[in-house]
This record gives structure tokens, sequence and C-alpha cells, in this order.
């Protein structure tokens, strides 16, 4: 069994987006009473969160992006940009914590506390451009997490798998001309799915062509599907790219009760996906891996799904 | 929709007399499929391609001396030996459905825009259509496509632009299709947002069928003759 920590804070629920958002408090209330309920939390090291230092967020959003998110937030505005990104006062301090829960999770990977751990945080992030937020996402915390790596502990090679059920369009972009982020993403066809990127022949940029792999599935499409496709796109390229850290955007919406989207991954096919990843883990990168919660909306299955997932990293399963 | 709005008017033009090779290098510099010739005048009078221009060289299977040879004498020639004369064109005024008719029936890649007196005023390539129509689509923008089955009658396309505006979600576009089922049609909403739970669950609630959209079979709607 490893030690595996966990990211989670009260704080994180104070991030209200209103009675119908499907993005709400109530998707981390739920996975936080199932960890407690079965007694896994208890096995996990708890790891606190605290506030990034803007410093690092700087390293892939643009500063004016911040301080419009900002006055968004202090001006009580509903939303930000979109009505998808709805916002209260509170949101600006959150995404900071967000983001600095990923921040503590890196630390205490590469500093020996634990082997892996599994951020509960929200908001989420994997939309999040440069200077744009889109799709529940404010601050892409994933992509910062891997500048951090990068610029605090020296890691050169950082491997992101996205495997929440849309693509992951500002992650891809945030790295798509380095060869340094090797970034795999699996979510539904864009010609089907939000955000409308991810399409197979979006491959990379300049010198980073050839470090981004996208793998859409088509609706109706679960379990033997995404087994093929992480089979044949994701394995053989993070064998050969070699990453010394891997960062993984955790959604769970790809499920076949989640209405979000339209593939039909089961909660099987999700053990699957955590096997083949911690495999990879395992050979590539020593065992050090982050994983963050993106998106998952069912909080009936929600919350088991994160659990199978923690489990698989703890090697509990 | 009109083509005056998507027809390139940065023009590259020859005039006939000008060489095959002068003309090869302009397409290949200037990164082009088509090239419009035009009089001293600027009038149009025909129009290369690099269809044509393939079909100018010599055969690649000829020895390298030959082929060189032949290659010379060619490269010689004026454009206007080559070019199509009189080639079919279309007005500003034309509808893009005009256009995109006319390059389905007629089978050309690009088709120039003259006026009344015939004098050349822009191109319009299969490449700026389909700009135009991911345009009108808005598939450019961040969005989910929903597959909804109607029942064919009036009032069931107010229905759910009603659920789409109670969710305060802005429609990117809305296509209709034939569906097997001759009561009824396939309608696909492009909505411009990630939540999508909602708007399928209300929509579900009044009796709409979500489908899956690979079911959706376009060999399987009903021929128009039927």
């Amino acid at each position: 069994m490893k030690k595996t920590g966990l990211v989670y804070d009260d704080r994180y629920l104070m991030h209200v987006t209103g009675g119908y958002h499907p993005e709400s408090p109530e998707r981390l209330k739920a996975i936080h009473k199932r960890l407690s309920e079965s007694g896994l939390i208890e096995k996990l090291i708890p790891i606190e969160a605290e506030k990034a230092n803007q410093r690092w967020i700087e390293t892939v959003h643009n500063i004016h992006y911040i301080m419009q998110f900002e006055e968004a937030c202090i001006s009580g505005f509903p939303e930000f940009e979109h009505p998808d990104n709805a916002i209260c006062r509170d949101t600006y301090a959150i995404a900071f914590l967000a983001v600095g829960g990923v921040l503590k999770a890196i630390d205490a990977v590469m500093n020996g506390d634990v082997d892996n751990a599994f951020c509960a945080v929200r908001p989420p992030g994997h939309h999040a451009e440069v200077d744009k937020p889109m799709g529940f996402c404010y601050f892409n915390n994933v992509a910062i997490g891997a500048r951090y790596l990068q610029e605090q502990y020296g890691i050169e090679r950082v491997g992101i798998i996205d495997f929440d059920v849309h693509h992951g369009n500002g992650t891809q972009h945030i790295f798509d001309k380095d060869p340094s982020v090797f970034y795999y993403s699996i979510h539904e066809h864009p010609s089907f799915a939000y955000p409308g990127t991810g399409r197979e022949f979006e491959v990379g940029v300049a010198d980073g062509n050839g470090y981004t792999v996208n793998s859409p599935v088509l609706p109706g499409k679960g379990d033997d599907e995404y087994r093929k496709m992480i089979m044949q796109d994701l394995v053989p390229a993070f064998k050969k790219f070699d990453p010394e850290f891997i960062l993984l955007s955790a959604g769970f919406d790809a499920h076949i009760d989640d209405l979000m989207s339209g593939t039909n991954l089961t909660t099987d096919g999700y053990d699957f996906v955590s096997e083949v990843i911690m495999n990879l883990v395992n050979r590539c990168s020593k065992g050090r891996v982050v994983s963050v919660l993106e998106g998952g909306y069912n909080l009936d299955v929600l919350p088991l799904l994160v659990e199978n997932h923690i489990k698989i990293m703890a090697g509990m399963r | 929709m009109f083509v005056s709005e998507r027809m390139s008017t940065d023009l590259i033009t020859v005039e006939p007399d000008i060489t095959i090779f002068e003309a090869k290098s302009l397409m290949t510099d200037k990164n082009i499929r088509h090239l419009p010739v035009v009089d001293s005048q600027g009038k149009l009078i025909g129009i290369v391609t690099d269809r044509d221009m393939r079909d100018a060289m010599p055969s690649t299977l000829l020895k390298k001396v030959d082929y060189e040879i032949t290659l010379g004498k060619i490269m010689n020639y004026p454009i206007s030996d080559i070019m199509t004369k009189d080639p079919m064109t279309i007005y500003a005024y034309f509808t893009l459905q005009d256009t995109l008719l006319v390059m389905q029936q007629k089978k050309v890649g690009a088709l120039p825009v003259i006026d009344d007196q015939g004098y050349l005023k822009g191109i319009l390539s299969t490449r700026d259509l389909l700009s135009a129509f991911v345009n009108v689509m808005n598939i450019d923008e961040p969005g989910s496509l929903l597959c909804i089955i109607a029942k064919a009658q009036t009032g069931e396309m107010k229905k759910i632009v009603d659920i789409i505006t109670e969710e305060n979600i802005s429609l990117g576009s809305m296509l209709v299709a034939r569906f097997w089922d001759k009561e009824k049609r396939a309608i696909f909403p492009y909505l411009l947002t990630n939540n999508v739970i909602s708007v399928k669950r209300k929509l579900l609630d009044k009796g709409f069928e979500l489908i899956d959209p690979m079911k959706w079979y376009l060999d399987q709607v009903p021929q128009k003759s039927d």
C-alpha cells in the first residue's frame, strides 16, 4: 500500500454557483461524505491547502486576466464572461485555494511525505485559457502545477493525462508549443461535446508537435473504446516520452449515468483507466502522480468513482 | 450570405502572355491553386488551376534528360495556351448557397467573381465557402451538440427553443434534418455552453427523444423522391 495524500478543504464549498449549476459545492460535499463514511479518509494523509502565491498563477495566466477575474468577483457579478462561469464574491479567493491545494500536493510528493495525492478541489481548471475563463474553470490548476514542477523542482518532463469527458482546451493550448509537457486527453468527440476542440489532428504546434495526443470517443461508446484508445494512444506515447512526474485532470463525467455527456464509461471502465494510469506512473515517473478533480456531475456516482480512483492510487485494489 | 462578403479581393492575377514558368513560380510562392488571367484592362479572360499546371508538365516517366529538355520548352509557352478560356464566373451579389450549388454541380474548386462589365472583382474558393459555413454553424465556438427527435408538426421547434431560452443558453446554430420515420424530424441545436444537464432533462420531461447521434444515419433517411 502507498502513502496517498488527500487535499480537501471546507472552504472549497464557498465557491457558490447558484441553485441549478451542475458544478456545485454539493459535488465535493458528496465526495467528502463518502470518503468519511467508508473510512477511506482515515487511511489517507491529509494535505492542508493554502492560497497559492500569485506568482505561480502568473506562470500560466495573464496578469490582466487575473485582475479582471478579481474585479468580477469583488463587484458581485453573477458570472464571469459567460453564463457557464458562475461566480460569487468568494470565487476569486477559492480559485487561489484550489491552485494552492494542487501545489501543496506536489510539494508533499516531491518532499516524500506522500507517494501520490488526490486533490478534491474546485473550481475545476482544464478549460481555463491563458486569458479566458471557460466551462466552469477560472485558473488552470493542472497547468499551473506543471509549470510549478518545472520551475520549483527542476522537473524537465511533465506528463498530463486528462480523462475528463470534455477536452482540456486550456491545458492543450497552454502547452501546445512546449515539448517539455506532454498533454494526453481522452474525451467525447468534439463534434458533439463541449468545447469543440481535441480532434485527432490536434497534435501540438511548432516545437511541441508530437507532444499533444487526443483520443476523441464517439457518443454511445464506452469501456471497449476507452480501453482501445488508451492502450493504443496513451501508453506507447508516455512510455516514449518518459515523464518524470504525472498530473491527472480527473473528470468523472464520462460515466454512463452522467447526463453531461454521451459516452458510456462504466464504473469498471473507470477502474481500468485508473489502473492503466497507475501502471504508467509506476513505470515512468517513479510513482509520482498528483490527481486533480475536474468534472463529474452525477452525485449518485461521483463519490464512488472518486473513492475507487483513490483506492487504486493507494494500491488498495 | 453573399459572395461579396466572403470572396478574396486581395487578388493575384497575370496577363495571358506571361510564361508558364512565371505563372508556376507565382502560384508556388503565393500558395494559390487558382490564378485568374486578365487582359490589360483588368477584364477576366481565363483561369489557370494547379491541375492545369500539372497536366501541362512532361511525364515524370521520361528519362531525366528528356524530361528537362521537354520541361524547358514547355516552361516558355505563354499561359494563354493552358488556361481555361471564358471560365465559369459568378457575381458578387450571388448568395453563398448559389455558389455552393454551382460548385457541387459543375465540380469546380474556385469561381472568379466579375462585375457586369466583366472586370474581375474577386475569387471565391471552396476554402472561403468552408469557412463561411464553419461560421454559420458556429462550430469554431465552444459548445455542445444535442440530437433531438421531434414530431414533424408545428410548434415542436418552438418548444425546444423555449427550453433553451429558459436555461439562458445561447444558441450557436440549429440544423433540422429528415429522419427515417416520416412523422419525425431530427433536430440538432448547437448550444454555446458546457452546461447541458438541465436542458436535456427538460427536453426529456417534455417528451422529446434524445438520440445517440451515432444512430442517426444519413443513408437511412427517406430519399427526396419518397
